[in-house]
């Protein structure tokens, strides 16, 4: 389990996050979300042991990440967005090494099993500094879990990879966080999020902007994106003649985004289908919610 | 335990997996053996006039000329070769990121330190372990004295892992190896000419700034003389730099 308490970290002048507070229950998997520069990086190294923070507390399993950075170490898996490893080293001797400095006492059956969770068996041999990014990425996971952890945390585990590798890592994220493992994860790309996580935390500027399920955000949020075929010019009438509809906003993509008070996908459905227009999607989509709590609005 | 013995053992792999280890072990040898093959041949063409005198034939040894003089160089060789092997390593790890590795793993900042340093220290006696062949060349030209050897060796390797030690902490301030390595260069020939402030300054500073000189407490080491305070002068040395390193390593969380 995962607890933050008004967390508040500054380089110099600059206060990178402020006043932070969550919690992530055991067996979750929650996604951190935010723009770049918002914080999370700052957050998720403080989570790891790898800085302090200014003010503030974080725990993990009940004890504070300064106070027993050891015990806390030991239960934690950090991957950075930058994946720390030793490029001259062969995949499998950089496993083991992992292992050792976290305290695993047989390296190399560890290793080993890590290796074969992220699919790297094969590549044992190779030098790191030879594999392809996708694969770098993979030895960065094997590296966070090679001591078994109860706690992952994964900053942009997919950023840099193209859409192929990107999908392979998402099922490996999938595979890793059944089970009792707590996960956090940050991303750019919010279709993963929705593909992966229960739950999210939307974190801007330094500030916690939403955490809730991703279906409650999505409820309260209202809005949803409505994709029609053949769609006529009075399909904006049609749409803002439905009851609780306060806005219809047409999308470069061809959908229309519509903003209401509560949640009006099933009326808006039927108010397309009964004008004789084929509705071929209705949704609400976390990026329309991460967009506008990101851009200074509230869920 | 472990994790430390864990990072010096890939301290020490990593200098083998980059051409700067083998170029540091290779100019090393390749000096120390044209210095070794000058003093030995400047020895036995000396000595041929010695052996007519019997005074000078009686002073005129192994011990007394070639030792001195051929371990004398390599502390100025060292003064090249330590920043070499120091500059990497922390600014390599640093710099690749993989330091984030260390630093979330349950291992404490005095492990990092003491880890790496160790590792040094193991690539270095490798490369003091490459030059038994000139022992072995001495034990077949004449007798030298075991003691006077070991305390020379001990000499040098102590003078050697006083240079990491400070170049360690240079390299942790920096991701740039040159930087560590000129930062590292320089402090150490300040040391290094302290020792000529006494016939400079007068009275007790001089005294003072000359002891803090490495070569005045080098000279007895290398005639076989190990002294309390030389050796209490090279531990202190190491364990200040290993200290500051840490300090600096746990200075970075909050920075």
């Amino acid at each position: 389990m995962i607890e933050v308490e008004k967390l508040t970290r500054r380089f110099g002048a600059h206060t990178a996050i402020e006043d932070v507070s969550f919690k992530v229950e055991r067996g979750e998997v929650v996604g951190f979300l935010g723009p770049n520069g918002a914080g999370k990086t700052t957050t998720m190294r403080i989570l790891s042991g790898c800085i302090g923070a200014t003010q503030g507390r974080a725990l993990i399993d009940g004890m504070d990440v300064l106070e027993k950075p050891r015990e806390v170490k030991s239960r934690v898996g950090y991957l950075p967005e930058v994946p720390p490893l030793y490029g001259n080293m062969s995949v499998g001797d950089f496993v083991a090494f992992a292992a050792r400095i976290k305290g695993v006492d047989d390296a190399e059956a560890a290793a080993t099993r890590a290796m074969e969770q992220v699919g790297l068996l094969d590549v044992r041999e190779r030098i790191i500094d030879h594999l392809s990014k996708g694969y770098r990425q993979r030895v960065g996971l094997a590296q966070a879990l090679v001591h078994d952890p109860d706690v992952l945390i994964l900053d942009e585990p997919t950023s840099g990879l193209d859409p192929a590798q990107r999908r392979e890592i998402r099922e490996l994220l999938r595979a890793l966080a059944e089970g009792e493992r707590t996960v956090i994860l940050s991303t750019h790309v919010l279709g993963e999020v929705e593909a992966v996580c229960e739950r999210v935390i939307i974190i801007n500027e330094g500030h916690i902007v939403a955490r809730d399920r991703i279906d409650a955000l999505a409820a309260r949020s209202g809005a949803i994106r409505l994709r029609v075929a053949r769609p006529g010019d009075d399909l904006p009438g049609v749409l803002r003649s439905v009851p609780g509809v306060r806005e219809v906003e047409a999308q470069p993509d061809g959908s229309w985004l519509v903003h209401a008070d509560d949640d009006v996908r099933e009326q808006v459905a039927r108010a397309v289908v009964d004008r004789g227009l084929l509705e071929l999607a209705i949704n609400q989509q976390l990026e329309d919610i991460y967009l506008r709590l990101t851009r200074g609005g509230e869920a | 335990m472990k994790a430390v013995l864990a990072i010096a053992r890939r301290e020490i792999d990593a200098y083998f997996a980059s051409p700067l280890g083998w170029v540091s072990l290779s100019a090393f040898l390749v000096v120390t053996g044209f210095m070794y093959a000058s003093i030995l041949s400047d020895f036995s063409q000396q000595s041929t006039t010695a052996a007519f005198n019997p005074y000078m034939a009686d002073q005129y040894n192994l011990n007394n000329w070639v030792l001195p003089g051929f371990f004398g160089n390599w502390s100025v060789i060292l003064l090249f070769i330590a920043p070499a092997i120091s500059m990497r390593m922390f600014s390599e790890d640093m710099r690749q990121r993989s330091f984030e590795l260390l630093l979330s793993s349950p291992v404490s900042s005095g492990e990092i330190v003491l880890g790496k340093y160790l590792g040094a220290l193991g690539f270095l006696g490798l490369m003091f372990g490459a030059t038994a062949h000139y022992v072995l060349i001495l034990y077949w030209l004449g007798t030298p004295d075991p003691g006077v050897l070991a305390s020379s060796y001990l000499a040098v390797f102590l003078l050697a892992a006083s240079f990491i030690a400070l170049g360690m902490l240079a390299s942790a301030f920096t991701v740039n190896q040159v930087v560590a390595f000129v930062t590292t260069f320089g402090a150490l020939l300040v040391l290094w000419v302290l020792s000529w402030t006494e016939s400079i300054l007068p009275g007790t500073a001089g005294t003072v700034l000359s002891a803090a000189s490495m070569l005045s407490h080098l000279d007895q080491l290398t005639k076989g003389l190990l002294h309390l305070e030389d050796a209490a002068y090279f531990a202190g040395f190491i364990g200040f730099f290993l200290f500051a390193t840490q300090q600096r390593i746990e200075s970075m969380r909050w920075r």
